[in-house]
């Protein structure tokens, strides 16, 4: 029975080709609307650390002084990084920040390139699971004794050693030779999770440094610098030395219990600093001075989904409601003209469920073509989304679910504006018409 | 004489497609007004003038790995190598890139006690030397430029000049005149000099964005990371790449070039989310209304086949043609105004809405109206053509059994 509907649906819908044209105009430009808008949403609002997305900790801390700054700002100070890092109570920890280097290599006839380099702690590769295709991070004495090392991803080392295993090998970064202890295997989390202050769909890095080569090598700072007073910052020690901002912290906390002993162990050192005169706004209290931020709270903390995105999901559902009603509208009108029809067929005995469901499957199919011409409409607003605003690829790809959602939301759509016209069709009496033939 | 009471009788009858219609109405004031808001307000805030001669600057990094460079000595080198290019109108070494999104926001006090002192509100803070604002293209109002011996290799030397943007000059010294007047950056001194008409700062964004200061500081010798600006007429600007890779290359080659972009590019880019945005929301107008006024046609058209006898009837009965014509249009203004007059509450409604949620601006008024004059005149366009057809059946078709 479902497929003579099918076929009756098909005749139904080349009968009237100028309509169904438009009826499927209608849903598909709504479809494509909202699809777009809906997999931008769904992709920058993806959070990359999964079930570890609780586990995975920020700190930020309020160290400004008083009617300065009215929100915790993301990174900490050089000075809170170090006290932070020597914290033994913790098992993994990493402060964090981006530099850039000159990257040359043995082989002479590849031209240096400026490279973005993460200088981090050994613990960072742990705590954002970072996958290995060649040896390992450095040692632990490592963070607490600078060594020359170095961690490349798996392109650095296609590009320079060919792909061979090239741990031990040196690769030299601002002319200084550093051995490679370990190659990344594909790593590119989106959104960059653990840095998106700086374009949160930017790639990973390529090269990965140890934070304890920080004071002696004088890294370039490729972020965020923030100060709340005039400090002069001359030489690098002054930096160090200073109350700018410009370091990210991250922990791992695996229950709540630890995370509530983190915290209590923050307050006494908030509440030490201001002894010694730090941390001059004493407003709030050396509890409230503290913020521990899982994924969740830091993504959300760090805009990485524009409001833009937020009202532009708004608009374009609000959009495909009116499509909803103009369709409404016109499958009343084409239905309530083969009342006549409807009226033979229901004398010549089809019951009133049967004409209900007839017309559901007409109504399905045309929202299943909308859907599929919407998705159309969505991959070429993606790629042109991509290729005319420069948006990222991973934001403008079409995610997998979408596969799945488009359908669903195509013939629910259809079918909430095909009940009505299909319930008003199927009521129709026979004997008006039969008389009036 | 526009017979409304038999087209509203007759509206009464059969409720259902009217509704529907009033609905669809509602609901495109409501986004299209909403929508036109944004989009125009976005519009403006890419039209702002800069101040800069974008499409002449040139703006590139450099990037000296060589332990061995002296950066103040080779910032100058560089600097001279890069005005005697050919075409180069000017060249100058910078801290920072107008409209770049990126860069340094500081503020001056205006007394040496830090805690009594009024502070400016912040502003991008350029470095740079004589011949920066030559370069940028910014047009000085009063005071003058700073002098090739006045200018300072380190950010802490003594001696330390400025020139202020207008709107920062009317913000914190209103209609006095800045010039010479003494700030303060912890012990350091400040003295302003000049005041240039406009002269935007990186971030499109902030509030601040017309804040802005230059202070003579030859900023390209403090370290090994530098960023240049180059003054050329645009149709140079093409081949200057290339020229000062190679002239630079040839100086000293342990650098890195990189990041070769115009002003005009940087603005490009640091205003593509609000171009987006524009983009997006014109052709969500545009399809609402496409798809509105055919829906429409369609409505009117079945509804003058199911019609076709009365018509042909009241046209034997006298009616003209433009009588016809205007039954269907009086039908259609009726349903258009009253959903106009909700939509139009609704827009308000929503636009209150959207600035509770995302501190926008709220929606003024002359949006709703003119979402519904748009309506209006589109929906006047959907239904002349089926009306006119409408007028055209014969009166003889009334007789005739259908």
């Amino acid at each position: 029975m479902f497929f003579y509907y099918c076929d009756l649906a098909w005749r139904s819908i080349r009968k009237t080709p100028m309509l169904s044209m438009l009826m499927v105009l209608a849903i598909s430009i709504g479809i494509g609307i909202t699809i777009t808008t809906l997999n931008v949403y769904k992709t920058m609002s993806y959070n990359p650390a999964g079930e570890r997305s609780e586990v995975i900790n920020s700190v930020q801390l309020w160290s400004q002084g008083l009617d300065t700054w009215d929100d915790f700002i993301s990174n900490i100070t050089y000075i809170d990084a170090m006290n932070l890092r020597n914290n033994q109570q913790l098992s993994l920890k990493a402060a964090t920040f981006r530099t850039g280097l000159a990257l040359q290599s043995d082989n002479p006839k590849i031209e240096p390139v400026l490279q973005s380099v993460r200088v981090t702690d050994r613990d960072f590769f742990r705590i954002f699971s970072v996958p290995f295709l060649y040896g390992s991070y450095w040692d632990a004495s490592v963070d607490l004794r600078p060594a020359y090392q170095v961690v490349i991803s798996q392109k650095l080392n296609l590009r320079f050693f060919e792909g061979k295993n090239s741990v031990g090998k040196t690769v030299f970064l601002d002319r200084k030779p550093y051995q490679i202890v370990g190659v990344i295997d594909h790593w590119n989390p989106q959104p960059k999770y653990y840095d998106p202050l700086n374009g949160a769909f930017n790639d990973a890095e390529e090269i990965f440094i140890p934070f304890s080569l920080t004071a002696q090598e004088e890294f370039d700072v490729w972020g965020n610098t923030s100060g709340w007073k005039f400090e002069p910052m001359i030489t690098y020690s002054d930096r160090l030395a200073s109350e700018k901002v410009w370091i990210q912290f991250w922990t791992e906390l695996n229950s709540e219990d630890e995370k509530q002993h983190y915290q209590s162990w923050l307050t006494r050192y908030v509440e030490q600093q201001r002894a010694i005169g730090r941390f001059t706004d004493t407003a709030k209290s050396a509890a409230e001075a503290v913020q521990i931020s899982d994924i969740d709270k830091w993504l959300e903390d760090n805009n990485v989904v524009p409001q833009d995105n937020k009202i532009l999901v708004g608009l374009s559902l609000l959009f495909l409601s009116v499509c909803l009603v103009n369709i409404l509208g016109l499958l009343l009108t084409k239905f309530l003209k083969r009342a006549p029809e409807v009226g033979v067929r229901r004398a010549i005995g089809a019951s009133r469920g049967q004409i209900f469901s007839q017309y559901m499957v007409e109504v399905g199919m045309i929202g299943f073509i909308g859907g599929l011409v919407g998705l159309l409409w969505a991959w070429g607003s993606l790629t042109a989304l991509h290729s005319y605003f420069s948006m990222d690829q991973s934001v403008t790809g079409l995610d997998a679910s979408m596969w799945v959602i488009t359908p669903l939301i195509a013939i629910s759509t259809a079918v909430l504006a095909g009940i009505y016209p299909a319930w008003v069709v199927c009521r129709t009496k026979p004997s008006v018409y039969l008389k009036a033939q | 004489m526009l017979h409304i009471k038999p087209i509203l009788s007759s509206l009464m009858r059969s409720k259902s497609s009217p509704i529907l219609l009033l609905l669809q109405i509602i609901l495109s004031v409501a986004i299209v007004a909403n929508a036109s808001f944004i989009i125009y307000e976005r519009l403006s805030l890419m039209q702002r003038e800069s101040g800069y001669a974008e499409a002449q600057i040139l703006t590139f990094s450099v990037y000296n790995f060589d332990p061995a460079i002296d950066n103040i000595k080779q910032n100058e080198v560089d600097q001279l190598i890069l005005r005697a290019l050919p075409n180069v109108i000017d060249a100058s070494s910078s801290n920072m890139l107008p409209l770049s999104d990126s860069g340094w926001m500081d503020r001056y006090v205006d007394g040496p006690n830090e805690d009594t002192a009024k502070s400016t509100p912040g502003f991008a803070f350029y470095l740079g030397n004589d011949h920066l604002l030559n370069v940028m293209g910014a047009k000085l109002v009063a005071g003058r430029n700073f002098n090739p011996d006045e200018i300072n290799t380190n950010i802490d030397d003594p001696g330390m000049l400025a020139i202020v943007s207008q709107p920062l000059a009317k913000a914190f010294w209103g209609d006095e005149s800045p010039l010479g007047k003494t700030m303060y950056q912890g012990t350091q001194t400040v003295t302003i000099i000049g005041v240039v008409d406009k002269l935007q700062g990186a971030w499109v964004d902030h509030e601040n964005f017309e804040y802005s200061v230059i202070q003579n500081v030859d900023f390209g010798g403090s370290s090994s990371n530098k960023m240049y600006m180059v003054r050329a007429l645009p149709e140079h600007i093409p081949a200057l790449e290339e020229a000062i890779r190679s002239a630079l290359h040839a100086e000293n080659p342990n650098r890195v070039l990189d990041n070769f972009q115009t002003v005009a590019e940087l603005k490009n880019l640091s205003y593509s989310n609000h171009r987006l945005m524009a983009t997006v929301l014109s052709m969500m107008v545009v399809l609402l209304l496409l798809i509105t006024a055919l829906g429409l046609t369609g409505m009117v058209m079945f509804n003058i086949q199911r019609r076709t006898k009365q018509i042909g009837t009241r046209r034997a009965l006298g009616a003209r043609k433009r009588d016809i014509i205007q039954y269907f249009m009086v039908e259609n203004y009726l349903i258009c105004i009253v959903g106009g007059v909700i939509g139009g509450v609704l827009a308000l409604v929503l636009g209150q809405q959207l600035m509770s949620l995302y501190s926008l601006p709220m929606v003024p008024v002359i949006y709703p109206i003119m979402s519904v004059i748009g309506l209006l005149v589109v929906t006047t366009l959907a239904v002349i053509v089926p009306a006119t057809k409408a007028a055209n059946i014969s009166p003889a078709m009334a007789t005739r059994s259908v």
